[in-house]
């Protein structure tokens, strides 16, 4: 009696509620790997087989890692090359062939013949000295590179290869996915999904305009298969065997490496308190998902809004991912000024610790510009960033680059004391925490100090003497 | 009423139950072996309801109850010592050289504990000093000493104000102490601790602290009295008698006094009548003591 009851209503209903989990798991299954996904076009009639492109990304990720390596060497005329010019010959210099970890692209126009130059965001960059617009700063740091040996001013502690590097990460990449493929090319009217994005494309708008912002990110296609510190250890060309996705010997630039911003998202996660990259390479997915499910016609209003949903959480978390980069630089400078002050106090030589400082200065610049470059209005909080962190590192004897003269060569004055640029450095983590709520909190100079109040800090009491 | 009873149970707290039965066995050491007084005497003494359920001590209760959800709303201002310790050390920054030389753990911990200790029993000291002197501070003070029995209890007989100025004295000390010792001993600073609380608090009150407030009259060597409170000191503190005004406002180190010419010693058979100049019986209802009369 128990048993047929059972079986006329339990079974049925365990059926109905397994194929409704079944449903609802496949209408939200996430694809894994940002690749292969189908032409939705119904009247393409090329070759391709995928809608997916976005070499002319990555392209521009291998000339900003070879750009650094050339800044090093001082030969301007190369610098320019790479920024601006049209050779598709220019050789990869970064990432090279390391070991097993074998490249398979050697020139840039095996990847896609690009520049910087003609992406780089053309508004004033009010942190750097000048009244300067951002192709203006880089042909300026590209000429001061050259004067400087290897790239590194000691007299003003300047390390134009962090500069050009982090500034460009931003200035490019930043800028070009979340102020102009994540933002006016989601309306309606701009690239719309149901036309391909140019002439017989295998792509439509919509499609081709979220692909180019996956690029600029610079994460690897199977980044979802992988954890963060297997993404760090590719971009570190550690790990060749989990980079080859394809199996074919040899890491793809194109879809297998881990670049800018992506790399410092992996850096942050693997100490386990973020997911930047996770989160934000899902959202690229999800977004993808949705084009694909919309199957090559117009994007009603409400899937406009979805992507713009997901385009909100790449630009949200990539934003914290370079503010997170502001905070680790802020509070390395301030460990290399501690170690500055005492081999002076020791009358050692400061030589090596003030190259350390240039160069984590330069992170931090660089940075703090790209953090000012997404299109949004920062308002005071770009202001205090920039006074926080100057013109330049302090220099001995407590003076600042303010400036610049007529000439372009840089103008000193006296600024603040070795204790109070210490106490900016600290004054710049505490802005990344209140405005940009990071959490990895890499090099946190005052960590220490709220454990301590939390455990050693005064309890209210009621006892008198 | 978890508060309340944490009193009881945390070693930070001065009614800790442990420093309660160290107190009494001290207390029966003294009276027994110093004082040679009677057991039977001994024994009515410490359970004697004219002194437990006396309107002092009721007064005492019922202050205690109170200022558990006074000191509630203390709690944003204890949020807001997170930025004060900030303050004062980015403000060290501009005055001192950031050591980088570390100095071994122990040694930090022993200058922090020790400096914490110094620093916090002076401003005890001080706030106290200024309690009795400052005759807005003393409306509200006087609520502890209308006191007329004085019990262990008798320790948390204070006016919600005051009890509010403690807790931002202790809020100023730790984080001037916090800040100024992570300035020069960055992680390091820790402190030396036995049952999570500092090890003089611990000592001071395993000494016997509570007998301060008792009918115990528990005095030092002249010599000990001018460097540590005794509770006969502090029983003198709470007396009557004008002559005894303003004087020993010392927590557990003596020497403040001693600088400030408010030291005065305890003798081996002092009767003192603990109260005010101007007692009444009043003194004791709630709003006497918390409003004034």
């Amino acid at each position: 009696m128990f048993n047929q009851r059972l079986t006329t209503k339990v079974v049925p209903l365990a059926v109905v509620f397994a194929s409704a989990v079944l449903i609802s798991s496949s209408s939200f299954a996430r694809s894994n790997v940002y690749a292969d996904f189908p032409i939705t076009l119904s009247d393409y009639s090329g070759s391709a087989t995928t809608s997916v492109s976005y070499k002319g990304q990555m392209a521009r990720h291998a000339l900003e890692s070879s750009l650094k390596k050339l800044i090093s060497k001082g030969d301007i005329a190369a610098m320019q090359s790479y920024y601006s010019g049209d050779d598709a010959n220019r050789a990869i210099i970064a990432p090279a062939t390391k070991g097993d970890f074998v490249i398979k692209q050697s020139t840039i126009g095996e990847l896609s013949n690009k520049n910087l130059s003609g992406k780089t965001y053309k508004g004033l960059i009010p942190g750097w000295v000048g009244n300067m617009t951002g192709p203006e700063v880089v042909a300026f740091m590209f000429e001061k590179a050259a004067d400087a040996d290897g790239g590194y001013d000691p007299a003003h502690a300047f390390d134009y290869t962090q500069l050009v590097s982090k500034f460009l990460m931003g200035a490019v990449m930043y800028n070009q996915a979340v102020d102009n493929y994540l933002d006016e090319k989601l309306e309606a009217d701009t690239k719309p999904n149901n036309k391909p994005y140019k002439d017989g494309a295998a792509y439509t708008g919509k499609e081709h305009v979220w692909d180019e912002a996956f690029g600029y990110f610079g994460a690897p296609a199977h980044t979802l298969t992988m954890s963060a510190q297997d993404v760090y250890n590719i971009a570190k060309q550690k790990d060749a065997a989990i980079a080859d996705y394809n199996y074919d010997g040899k890491v793809d630039l194109y879809n297998e490496m881990a670049f800018g911003h992506a790399y410092y998202a992996s850096s942050f996660d693997k100490g386990g308190k973020t997911t930047y990259l996770h989160d934000i390479v899902g959202a690229y997915m999800d977004g993808r998902d949705l084009l694909v499910a919309v199957n090559g016609r117009a994007l009603s209003g409400s899937e406009r809004d979805q992507l713009k949903g997901y385009a909100q959480t790449i630009k949200t978390n990539w934003e914290k991912v370079i503010a997170e980069a502001v905070f680790k630089y802020a509070g390395e400078t301030y460990e290399d000024m501690v170690k500055i002050e005492a081999i002076l106090e020791s009358g050692g030589d400061v030589a090596k610790a003030w190259r350390n400082y240039a160069k984590h200065w330069g992170e931090l610049k660089g940075f703090a510009l790209a953090l000012q470059v997404g299109g949004k209005d920062m308002g005071a909080t770009s202001v205090k960033l920039n006074r926080l962190i100057g013109y330049s590192p302090l220099l001995l004897g407590n003076t600042q680059v303010t400036g610049i003269d007529s000439n372009g060569e840089y103008v000193q004055s006296d600024a603040e004391t070795w204790g109070g640029y210490m106490v900016h450095m600290l004054k710049v983590q505490n802005l990344m925490v209140d405005e940009f709520g990071v959490v990895a909190k890499s090099h946190d100079q005052t960590a220490g100090l709220s454990e301590l109040v939390k455990s050693l800090g005064a309890k209210s009491s009621a006892e008198n003497d | 009423m978890t508060d309340f009873f944490a009193n009881f149970l945390n070693p930070e707290k001065r009614l800790f139950i442990g420093y309660l039965i160290s107190a009494a066995f001290i207390a029966f050491f003294w009276l027994r072996l110093v004082q040679k007084k009677p057991l039977v005497n001994i024994a009515s003494g410490f359970f004697n309801s004219k002194v437990w359920f006396s309107k002092s001590a009721i007064a005492d209760y019922k202050l205690m109850f109170i200022n558990q959800f006074f000191l509630k709303l203390l709690t944003p201002i204890l949020i807001g010592q997170l930025a004060l310790t900030l303050f004062v050390f980015e403000n060290m920054h501009l005055l001192f050289t950031r050591p980088s030389a570390s100095i071994p753990v122990w040694l930090v911990m022993l200058i922090f504990t020790s400096v914490l200790f110094v620093i916090d029993d002076f401003s005890r000291y001080f706030l106290h000093r200024l309690m009795h002197r400052i005759p807005l501070l003393w409306k509200f003070h006087k609520a502890h000493h209308s006191a007329t029995n004085l019990t262990p209890l008798t320790v948390l007989r204070t006016h919600p104000i005051e009890a509010v100025l403690f807790s931002l004295r202790a809020i100023v000390v730790h984080s001037l102490c916090l800040g100024v010792c992570f300035f020069f001993f960055a992680n390091n600073v820790s402190l030396i601790e036995i049952f999570g609380a500092s090890v003089f608090v611990v000592i001071f009150h395993a000494l016997g602290s509570n007998l301060r407030h008792s009918h115990v009259n528990l005095g030092y060597w002249d010599w000990l009295e001018k460097i540590f409170v005794s509770p006969a000191q502090h029983q003198i503190h709470h007396s009557t008698n004008p002559k005894h005004f303003d004087c020993n406002f010392g927590a557990i180190l003596a020497i403040w006094d001693n600088i400030g010419s408010s030291c005065i010693v305890s003798e081996k058979n002092q009767h003192i009548k603990f109260g005010l100049k101007e007692q009444s019986e009043k003194d004791h209802t709630l709003k006497n003591l918390i409003i004034g009369s």
